[in-house]
């Protein structure tokens, strides 16, 4: 037996000699750095954030996105333009990061796990993790991120009161429509918004009010808490919608016909990434809310 | 014998560092065109030939992720044709024991309430909250299922094995629980951590599990002789001078040590430890002097394999390795379910 670790150990030995054993060559090849110019004029820019993305392409520098994540839809050409990496919370690899030679990496420190931050902060490419704020306050700070983090040398202001002139014109209610939004994975996966969410934000700015007033954060869809909050109007992502089956999907969930949103088949479904990203878009959207709200409600 | 040993070794051995090789040279990025020697002088003598990006996705990508394949195929290995040793039966494996669960619901819970935890640690703690959790969890498992089946120093093996069964339905109410209360981004963390991948490796987490396999292995790989005596059962294993109970002991805290480590740094790898025993068996039979210092190598080769074609079949991202290695098992674990229904 004792025979058998000393060969183990030699075999461990020789195994960790013969990958070493070039390391007693040493190469004496002349050092030539090239310096490479950074000009900011043309970036290889990865955008990790349907917002970031949203921002990098109304600053103009659509073209020069040559990587995307998952949520970054918005312009459309973008889709086609830049790769997609996949979804960042569930392991972007930063291998096909690297790959498309970027030469800055943008996100949000929202959906990042600090191992891909790390990561990408030891690559050694210039990156700038954004911290975002759910409110129009938020998305103007983040128009101004990006455009400095771009080196983008025009005029941001009329990015940032677009949102401002969106939000004049809103339909004002007599009595504020009280909106549930249920983000749906399928019938048996719907969950509802609480307050504190970029959700809550939109609907708020839409001249509306959460119906979910007593917890924070998402939580599953009970039919006696659905009844109970009574909603006017029931909000739904496209894609939601679609995974329970359209609108007859939402209408057949057990409670919503109790519903004063289900009586009047008041179901409103909306671009996920226009309702959230919280971008350039956030007055469109809080104003394209606002109108189908009026328009249902007549 | 002896020799005959040592050649399947060097072979193994030539056979890994091939794969090693070839790993290190697959994947999304695509170098410039250097040959494996320019790419190797390049970074060692750090002379200005190698691109900076080129040098990361080697060094710090790459690089560490084959260790850690190779590290954490060995480990599961060993530790399941240990217990297999042990149970004398070919199904037994961390899962069964419910190691691997227990992991699992300390890494959940970090996952879901890591954000109330956090204000009260150090700092330097945060990014290892989850792998320290996770391996706790092992040892509490282990050191619970330990306690329950064993009276008076002596191991009951059935109750051993119902205990593991009973951690493991707990574990997965927890997880049921956890997964309905969580918020969507930890979901997300959940669902993708349970599937278990290789992405997350970093050198720390290689010299963490090197430290933790190597004590392990030190003290499990010679311990063939004594499982093939308790082949013959525990009581004539004793008469022949093996400390049956204390060999017993040592596998349960260091599978336990091991399997907490991988699920820690990797999620869940099911099937690993029931693979590689299973195939060395066939060609081996049961003799462990054999089987176990070969599993500790073929593991390595099994998980690098998975973990290769993981990163390059579905570009740009990856599919999880646990997927694949789960595809691999669960047709072997129906098998030797067939194949030793007599006995069931």
């Amino acid at each position: 037996m004792k025979k058998l670790n000393q060969f183990i150990v030699i075999a461990f030995v020789l195994y960790a000699m013969v990958s070493c054993k070039k390391e007693e060559k040493t190469t004496d090849t002349t050092n030539v750095k090239t310096e490479s110019s950074a000009v900011a004029a043309t970036q290889r820019i990865v955008s990790l954030n349907g917002a970031v993305t949203e921002v990098i392409a109304a600053l103009g520098h659509e073209k020069e996105i040559v990587g995307r994540d998952v949520t970054s839809t918005y312009p459309e050409s973008v889709k086609a333009s830049a790769k997609d990496l996949g979804h960042v919370a569930r392991g972007v690899s930063v291998e096909a990061i690297m790959a498309l030679q970027p030469t800055l990496i943008l996100g949000t420190e929202k959906d990042m796990t600090p191992e891909l931050q790390a990561k990408i902060k030891a690559s050694g490419i210039k990156s700038v993790i954004f911290k975002q704020e759910f409110s129009v306050d938020g998305a103007k700070r983040l128009i101004a991120d990006v455009a400095a983090a771009l080196g983008h040398k025009g005029d941001i202001k009329p990015i940032q009161d677009k949102i401002d002139t969106d939000l004049t014109d809103l339909v004002k209610f007599k009595k504020a429509p009280k909106v549930l939004f249920i983000y749906a994975r399928g019938a048996n996966m719907l969950m509802v918004s609480g307050t504190g969410t970029p959700i809550e934000s939109i609907i708020q700015l839409s001249g509306s009010e959460n119906a979910v007033t007593d917890f924070a954060d998402f939580k599953p869809l009970t039919p006696e808490a659905l009844i109970k909050g009574n909603p006017d109007a029931i909000l739904l992502f496209d894609s939601g919608a679609e995974s329970v089956k359209g609108i007859d999907g939402v209408l057949k969930i057990p409670g919503v016909d109790k519903t004063n949103a289900g009586k009047n088949k008041n179901i409103i479904t909306m671009d996920g990434g226009l309702l959230t990203n919280f971008g350039p878009r956030t007055g469109e959207a809080a104003k394209a809310l606002n109108q189908l709200l009026a328009k249902n409600a007549k | 014998m002896r020799n005959k040993l040592f050649l399947y070794l060097l072979s193994s051995f030539i056979l890994l560092s091939a794969l090693a090789v070839w790993s290190l040279y697959s994947g999304v990025f695509v170098f410039e065109k250097h040959s494996f020697l320019e790419i190797f002088n390049g970074i060692l003598t750090n002379d200005g030939s190698i691109d900076p990006s080129e040098r990361f996705v080697l060094m710090d990508l790459r690089l560490p992720r084959v260790v850690m394949g190779i590290l954490i195929g060995s480990a599961l290995a060993v530790s399941g044709t240990c217990l297999q040793g042990m149970f004398r039966n070919p199904l037994a494996t961390p899962d069964l024991l419910g190691i691997t669960a227990g992991a699992s619901v300390f890494a959940a819970i970090t996952i879901v309430l890591g954000s109330y935890i956090k204000p009260y640690i150090p700092e330097m703690l945060h990014y290892s909250l989850l792998s320290i959790m996770a391996f706790l969890g092992a040892l509490l498992t282990m050191v619970l299922v330990y306690r329950l089946s064993t009276q008076g120093g002596r191991t009951n093996i059935i109750m051993m094995l119902l205990s593991g069964v009973a951690i493991t339905a707990i574990g997965f109410a927890v997880m049921g629980l956890l997964i309905f209360f969580s918020k969507d981004e930890e979901l997300r963390d959940l669902t993708f951590w349970n599937l278990g991948s290789l992405a997350g490796a970093t050198w720390a987490k290689c010299g963490i599990l090197a430290v933790v396999i190597g004590i392990s292995f030190a003290l499990l790989l010679n311990k063939g002789k004594a499982l093939n005596a308790m082949m013959l059962g525990e009581n004539d294993a004793q008469h022949l001078g093996i400390p049956v109970e204390r060999i017993k002991k040592q596998i349960v805290v260091l599978t336990a040590l091991m399997v907490g480590a991988c699920v820690a740094f990797a999620g869940n790898i099911s099937f690993m430890g029931l693979i590689v025993p299973y195939i060395l068996r066939l060609i081996f039979k049961s003799r462990y002097n054999i089987i176990l210092p070969l599993a500790a190598v073929w593991g390595s080769i099994l998980m690098l394999t998975a973990d290769t074609v993981s990163r390059t079949i579905a570009p740009p991202s990856e599919i999880s390795v646990g997927v694949l290695t789960a595809f691999m098992g669960a047709p072997i674990f129906m098998m030797i379910l067939i194949r030793n229904r007599k006995q069931m």
